[in-house]
């Protein structure tokens, strides 16, 4: 208990020196340094304390890093861009490489890249630094059927579609490396999509199809709908031909809008895995899940003196079936969060959730948690 | 004037807001809101009362080793039938019908050139799962619960013979024998119901095991194809071998300590509290006893020395004499095991029926394969030795009939 409280102690002292430190940020973008026209570079981290439980017993892992990592983009011409980002995340916890791509814009309405970049599944997989979001955790959509962060190698264009009902419309196509057989060779228990989510290789060296395509109805609302498809399957094995190729499917739908002053913000997404026949009753071939989430700015500014802080609220509901064929494994779960912002880019979190965790015989498992963390670009 | 009345009112409501907010989070520090610890004795996976705090450590680790899920990376397979313990055994109690194994062999030839002595259902890529030859001796078993295995295992030798009365000598109908097994050759003479001389089963619908670490072993190998180094070579499907890269794993799969760990969190896995006692259960219970059904369920059976002191010297209300029973023609599974013949099945415990439903999705699944929904179909479905049991229970009026069923079912 001491050392706990010990290290709630070490976590506000730094964090007061981290929020205090560095220059101010301009707009809600992150701190960078040097020059974005040339080499601008940055970085953020993220500490988590937190006080889970999985009904009643406390985890005895309190502390972790929730994301660290850093970034450097270069303008190598009025056309060309080129960047770098790299992150230790918990949710995979491993270090990710994130971007590795070079941009090279065509016309205003079109351009291509190439390189390592974050797949387009979704707001969630495209926009999930912490400082910027304002949950401690990501929604189950995103970390169990997504896989965020979910970075691929690969290349492909992006750009704007013109306007469809008055609405301006915006793409994304690539081809990416694609998931890899780990969604069933290394998940336990169950298809797992974050477990064969590949970085920079290709255990299966046939490339996936990703894109997004995406309407803006009005300046804060956006509509987006992602998938990526590919063969994710080993065939052979030591030259031994093993299976038949197999196909994993991800499908999202994605929302943000504002409405009666509230943030909006909500993601679905479906999975589809062509499992092989072996292990089928127990590895899932469909899965789905939805979050919703909704935030409000509480006090804008946090004091009279205090320019450019924020305080905001936020709730979120998201749920996931990870076997569409049996009545359990499945997580159900709310969340809630209070975002002290004393400038843009850098957030002092108090959140609490209340989950229910269902095993495949169905049987229900509470856990909860109240969670302090403070993220911040320097 | 309205536009500033209106916007001090939202500014007052958002502060009211974070007042809330954060007064409601306090609270969650405190409260229930971060789950509470269920009632000790309700649930089947809470360790006995009176562990160290050693053994108590070892119980965690147990747990964990006994939820873990195998990944094919990690060495499922090649060919199995669930990824985990706990998979098999919902929340440490039983199975259901879509978990039961099929065991399977050609009279006491365990039937291992064709895959025998169990079929696996499932294979990685590369590998094929089995399916049951033609002719063969088929018997199909829920998995049973697991809590409790300890004061079982505790139980002596003499204390279960004492029950014994194999030629019927007291005439009473019911006979009862032990199931005499040989363990297996990797359990040690130290290890409870090892050693080279045969042992007396108590584990297993028929007995048929001994030691409960080799029941542990077995279940890591035939029902999760995991590798130990008491049982270091693969299972495979003699009829159809899985590639060689099939199962890339390095061997054992699993060490020592995580087999260690598993016995012995079985081993201080507590059984649920009994109900609490109602005048209809007292009844029931007098009736259950009135109708010989104690003549095999053996109300309380006292446990012998063991090395966790706190399953050691206990009384324990298991309702099992760990004997061997004929059941009769319409429980025969026909498939010898060990000493165990075709008819005969060891006195099923009754604990834990209580809270059982609430594991199974509300649903009860009793008798060696779950055929059962009901206590009272249960006690239909008994034959041979247990006929006279049943028939004094078909007996009895209807509400003898209901106070006997609620005593059994508040064990």
């Amino acid at each position: 208990m001491r050392t706990r409280v010990a290290g709630y102690a070490i976590a506000v002292a730094a964090g007061t020196i981290l929020l205090w430190s560095g220059p101010a940020a301009a707009g809600g973008a992150p701190i960078v340094h040097g020059r974005p026209d040339k080499i601008a570079w940055g970085a953020y981290g993220e500490i988590r304390i937190a006080e889970d439980r999985v009904r009643g017993v406390t985890d005895p892992e309190w502390f972790s890093f929730g994301r660290v990592g850093g970034f450097l983009t270069a303008r190598a011409s009025s056309r060309l861009d080129l960047a770098a980002e790299g992150a230790y995340d918990r949710s995979s916890e491993d270090f990710t490489l994130e971007r590795l791509e070079a941009a090279y814009r065509l016309r205003p309405s079109l351009g291509f890249h190439a390189g390592i970049f974050l797949v387009p599944l979704g707001r969630s997989n495209l926009n999930h630094e912490s400082p910027l979001y304002e949950f401690d955790e990501r929604s189950l959509v995103a970390t169990q059927l997504i896989g965020v962060p979910h970075a691929q190698l690969g290349a492909g264009a992006q750009g704007g579609l013109g306007t469809a009902n008055e609405w301006p419309l915006t793409f994304e196509v690539d081809v990416v490396t694609g998931y890899g057989e780990g969604i069933v060779m290394d998940a336990a228990g169950g298809t797992r999509i974050a477990s064969g989510r590949l970085n920079y290789g290709d255990d299966n060296g046939v490339p996936a199809l990703a894109g997004r395509i995406a309407a803006h109805p009005s300046q804060n609302t956006e509509i987006g709908l992602a998938a990526e498809t590919g063969r994710y399957n080993r065939t052979v094995i030591d030259g031994v031909e093993v299976d038949q190729a197999r196909y994993a499917h991800v499908v999202v739908a994605d929302l943000a809008s504002r409405a009666a002053g509230f943030d909006v913000a909500a993601e679905a997404a479906v999975v589809m895995v062509d499992v092989p026949p072996g292990i089928g009753t127990l590895y899932a071939e469909r899965q789905w899940g939805a979050a919703f989430e909704a935030s409000r700015p509480l006090l804008n500014p946090l004091f009279r003196s205090w320019k450019g802080s924020s305080l905001t609220g936020a709730i979120r509901a998201d749920a996931v079936d990870l076997d569409r064929a049996i009545l359990g494994d499945s997580r159900m779960r709310v969340s809630a969060s209070l975002n002290a912002r004393p400038r843009a880019g850098t957030v002092a979190r108090v959140g609490w959730y209340y989950e229910l965790r269902r095993d495949r015989f169905n049987n229900e498992t509470p856990a909860a948690g109240l969670t302090l963390s403070l993220s911040s670009y320097f | 004037m309205q536009s500033a009345i209106s916007r001090r009112w939202g500014c007052w409501l958002d502060r009211a807001a974070v007042a809330f907010c954060a007064g409601a989070l306090l609270a969650v520090g405190c409260g229930k809101l971060l789950t509470t610890e269920p009632e000790l004795g309700e649930r089947f996976d809470q360790p006995v009362a009176g562990l160290d705090n050693g053994e108590l450590g070892d119980f965690q680790d147990g747990q964990v080793q006994f939820r873990r899920a195998f990944s094919i990376g990690d060495g499922l397979g090649p060919i199995f039938n669930n990824s985990s313990c706990a998979s098999c055994h919902s929340g440490d109690g039983r199975g259901r019908p879509e978990n039961v194994l099929v065991r399977f062999s050609r009279g006491v030839d365990l039937a291992l050139s064709e895959g025998g002595p169990q079929i696996q259902t499932r294979a990685v890529p590369g590998a094929h799962s089995e399916s049951l030859p033609v002719g063969v001796d088929v018997s199909h078993r829920l998995p049973p619960a697991v809590f409790g295995v300890g004061f079982i295992e505790a139980i002596t030798e003499s204390t279960i013979l004492s029950h014994a009365d194999p030629s019927d000598s007291d005439q009473d109908g019911v006979s009862g024998r032990p199931n005499w097994v040989t363990p297996a050759p990797y359990v040690p003479a130290t290890e409870p119901g090892g050693g080279t001389a045969p042992r007396i089963g108590r584990f297993g619908r028929k007995a048929q095991v001994a030691a409960l670490m080799q029941q542990v072993v077995e279940a890591y190998h035939q029902d999760m194809g995991v590798t130990s180094p008491q049982r270091p070579t693969e299972n495979v499907n003699p009829l159809a071998p899985a590639v060689p890269g099939a199962d890339d794993a390095e061997d054992p799969e699993v060490g020592d300590a995580q087999v260690h760990d598993v016995s012995q969190y079985l081993r201080m896995l507590a059984p649920p509290t009994p109900g609490e006692w109602t005048d209809a259960r007292r009844r029931g219970e007098t009736l259950f006893a009135g109708a010989r059904c104690t003549a095999c369920h053996l109300p309380t059976t006292r446990t012998g020395y063991h090395e966790i002191e706190a399953i050691s010297g206990r009384d324990v209300a298991i309702y099992s004499d760990f004997l061997l029973h004929d059941m009769g023609d319409g429980l025969a599974d026909n498939r010898p095991d060990g000493d165990a013949d075709g008819r005969e099945w060891r006195t099923a415990p009754l604990w834990g029926l209580r809270i059982a439903r609430e594991f199974l999705n509300g649903e009860l699944f009793l008798l060696h394969d779950g055929r059962a929904h009901t206590v009272d179909e249960a006690i239909r479905l008994h034959g041979g030795e247990g006929a006279a049991a049943r028939d004094a229970f078909l007996a009895l009026p209807p509400s003898d009939r209901a106070a006997v069923l609620d005593f059994v079912e508040s064990r």
